[in-house]
């Protein structure tokens, strides 16, 4: 498992905008103006709805020149060029093949890869392979052994590849592991975990498209599409894509294995279409997770809806013996839950580590049926002391270009990636064969 | 029984004006009394399908109004008419980030890629000329339906003057912090839904209709899919 190659404190959390991109008021741009030691030239391959996220994220990062932009799409293509040079004042070359691009362009010293997860093996490959460091979208890939042939890659190359599970740079996620869980162990023993990613059928529907903008044909079959809906809707296909598990749980499961420092022993999962029923990839999944952690077992359970928002939004909580920690990229969802029976956090709030949030609104009183000496007292809630006000994203590209100066380590390497993601693409052939699977070396090494 | 304001095209505004339930029209809604002309016809348009993409950011704008359950409705004078279609847009920005001016005129309201129009941050505006004076009914405004936000420091205004600098009428203003520098506003933020915002055009005459915003809740850029001005042209005969 990763280990922690920068640690943040809470003087950090609180103190070390620049470097952390942390809060307490100021805008953002105001903690971008480090002045970097050298200007990379980057290419942009993929310029669709993540490319154009991870653009925008890193549109207040210093140091930076879009070089080229890749996408086979003219419309996302377009874009990319415009949108480049509004920021730099200076139009890309733009291609739509990467083969022709690695050819062409002279002094790359990265890629940004955000193409479909079908293409992220074969994209990160090519581009190490022609000497530039990578930062690759997640899921790493859609099968595993092309996630494994990133790695090799890696390693091979020496280049830097890094895996965009931003929450590993995340300064809520980085302070909560390292300040609270490990550092001043507020959980106790962590018992359970519970995650979710719900979303509404209203927000999981097909992309569209106008038709007048679709790709050739010729085009698509050549970049492995059968057609543009195909292209616009990869997620729901399984020949190019892990699915709802992949595009959504993999962030948060992610999660559960760096916190817990560990990967699981076992998966078992369901899953089905319980809605969209002429999609490839379950629309409902559900997946339970077995730990044997140095303090002792955990259970994990994770479900990705994408039939109703139920249960609120997205978030993973970690349970324990003395406390539980809701943690969720959504600072709204972010709380911590202090068990009545643990020793008081009095010191902890006296010594800025956290704060405590107004006593909730007590509880409508019941019809009095309830046997309430069942009932445990409930817990007092706390929250962090600072908030991250920069795009989700930024601070894991500013962890990568760092990484690529030397200045850093990254946060999230291949390598490191692929021991967190690996327990995931067994998560659909549970649910497939509907039986647990025991995870051994064989499914979870490169 | 009140009329229906009758479009000049296509089919699917004639056959919601005739009555018929259509859920994607806005000839129908809400249970509050309708705003606009009392008196006057429904305003009747094609309303585009539902269609939300992932998932959605905190929207931190005061007294915001959330997108509607159902088609807003609104009346105006009878003898109505949709004057924008396929006018020429300009904007203050002349490079947009993504797709073409003539969308925000094109009748297409959709929700999909190819749709909308992104120009720079910042305070930005775009303005359809009429080509002819009018008196302006409504102007129906879809910034971006395919995630629920809300675009900042929208400002309507109306004139005859295309520099807009004199004649200028602002028929909503919802800057409530003066950050545009055009005067503090009144109305409401609100979330971006499928059916669109109706602004009250208030009979105001004018050839050039200006809108303005300033980046949205989800990022910084600015959008249209579509903007619809209603109206009377001058010199249009009476019903």
């Amino acid at each position: 498992m990763n280990s922690l190659p920068s640690p943040i404190n809470r003087r950090n959390f609180l103190v070390r905008s620049a470097g952390a991109g942390l809060v307490l008021g100021a805008p953002a741009i105001l903690r971008a103006a480090e002045a970097p030691s050298k200007t990379l030239n980057l290419a942009l391959i993929g310029f669709g709805k993540q490319g154009k996220v991870l653009f925008e994220a890193m549109s207040n990062i210093p140091g930076i020149r879009f070089q080229a932009v890749c996408d086979i799409w003219d419309y996302n293509r377009q874009a990319g060029v415009a949108k480049c040079y509004a920021r730099q004042k200076e139009r890309p070359n733009h291609y739509v093949d990467v083969d022709e691009m690695l050819a062409k362009e002279k002094g790359l010293d990265a890629a940004i890869v955000a193409t479909p997860d079908f293409w992220h093996a074969p994209h990160t490959i090519k581009c190490l392979e022609a000497g530039l460091h990578v930062y690759c979208e997640k899921m790493m890939a859609h099968t595993i052994e092309a996630a494994r042939d990133m790695v090799r890659a890696m390693e091979r190359t020496g280049k830097l590849c890094q895996i965009g599970h931003q929450r590993r740079s995340n300064p809520r996620y980085r302070y909560t592991l390292e300040q609270l869980i490990l550092g001043n162990k507020i959980c106790g023993q962590i018992v359970n975990i519970n995650a979710q990613w719900n979303r509404a059928i209203n927000s999981s529907q097909d992309i569209g498209y106008k038709q007048n903008l679709a790709i050739k044909p010729d085009i698509l079959q050549k970049y492995g599409f059968k057609d543009m809906h195909q292209f616009m809707n990869w997620r729901t296909y399984r020949d190019l894509s892990g699915g709802p598990i992949s595009d959504l749980g993999a962030h948060q499961i992610d999660i559960f294995n760096w916190f817990l420092g560990t990967a699981p022993n076992a998966v078992f999962a369901t899953g089905g279409n319980s809605h969209f029923k002429d999609r490839e990839h379950f629309d409902n999944v559900m997946a339970l997770f077995d730990y044997d952690t140095p303090q002792g077992q955990v259970r994990a359970f994770y479900q990705v809806l994408t039939t109703t928002s139920a249960g609120g939004g997205y978030y993973e909580s970690f349970m324990g013996t003395e406390a539980t920690i809701d943690i969720s990229e959504r600072s709204a969802y972010t709380n911590i839950y202090r068990e009545s029976s643990a020793p008081s956090w009095d010191n902890l709030v006296s010594r800025g580590f956290l704060k405590k949030a107004a006593a909730p609104a007590p509880a409508a009183s019941d019809s009095g049926d309830a046997i309430k000496s069942y009932e445990s007292a409930a817990p007092e809630v706390y929250q962090l002391p600072g908030d991250l006000n920069k795009p989700p994203h930024q601070p894991h590209l500013e962890n990568f270009f760092a990484a690529v100066r030397g200045e850093a380590k990254l946060n999230c390497d291949a390598r490191h990636a692929f021991e967190s993601e690996a327990p995931i693409y067994w998560v659909n052939p549970s649910a497939l064969q509907k039986e647990r699977i025991i995870l051994t070396s064989e499914h979870l090494s490169v | 029984m009140k009329k229906h304001l009758l479009l000049t095209i296509p089919a699917v505004f004639v056959f919601a004006a005739c009555g018929e339930k259509d859920s994607g029209s806005a000839s129908s809604g809400g249970s509050s009394a309708p705003g606009g002309t009392p008196g006057g016809v429904k305003l009747v348009t094609e309303l585009p399908p539902e269609l939300i993409e992932g998932t959605p950011k905190p929207i931190n704008e005061p007294n915001l109004v959330q997108a509607p359950t159902a088609a807003p409705e609104f009346l105006v004078p009878d003898g109505t008419v949709l004057l924008s279609k396929g006018k020429t847009v300009t904007a203050s920005d002349d490079m947009p980030l993504i797709g073409t001016l003539d969308l925000i005129t094109d009748g297409d309201k959709e929700a999909g890629e190819g749709y909308f129009v992104e120009i720079m941050d910042g305070l930005q505006w775009v303005q359809i000329d009429l080509e002819q004076s009018a008196e302006i009914a409504a102007i129906y405004v879809w910034h971006f339906h395919s995630q629920k936000r809300a675009y900042k420091d929208v400002i309507v205004q109306i004139s005859d003057d295309p520099e807009f600098k004199n004649g200028v009428t602002t028929v909503f203003n919802n800057d409530y912090d003066e950050s545009a520098q055009m005067g503090k506003g009144s109305d409401a933020p609100y979330v971006e839904s499928r059916f669109g915002k109706i602004v009250d055009g208030k009979g105001t005459k004018g050839r050039y209709v200006r809108l303005y915003s300033n980046g949205n809740t989800s990022d910084e850029m600015n959008h249209y899919i579509e903007v619809e001005v209603f109206g009377k042209a001058a010199g249009a005969a009476a019903p």
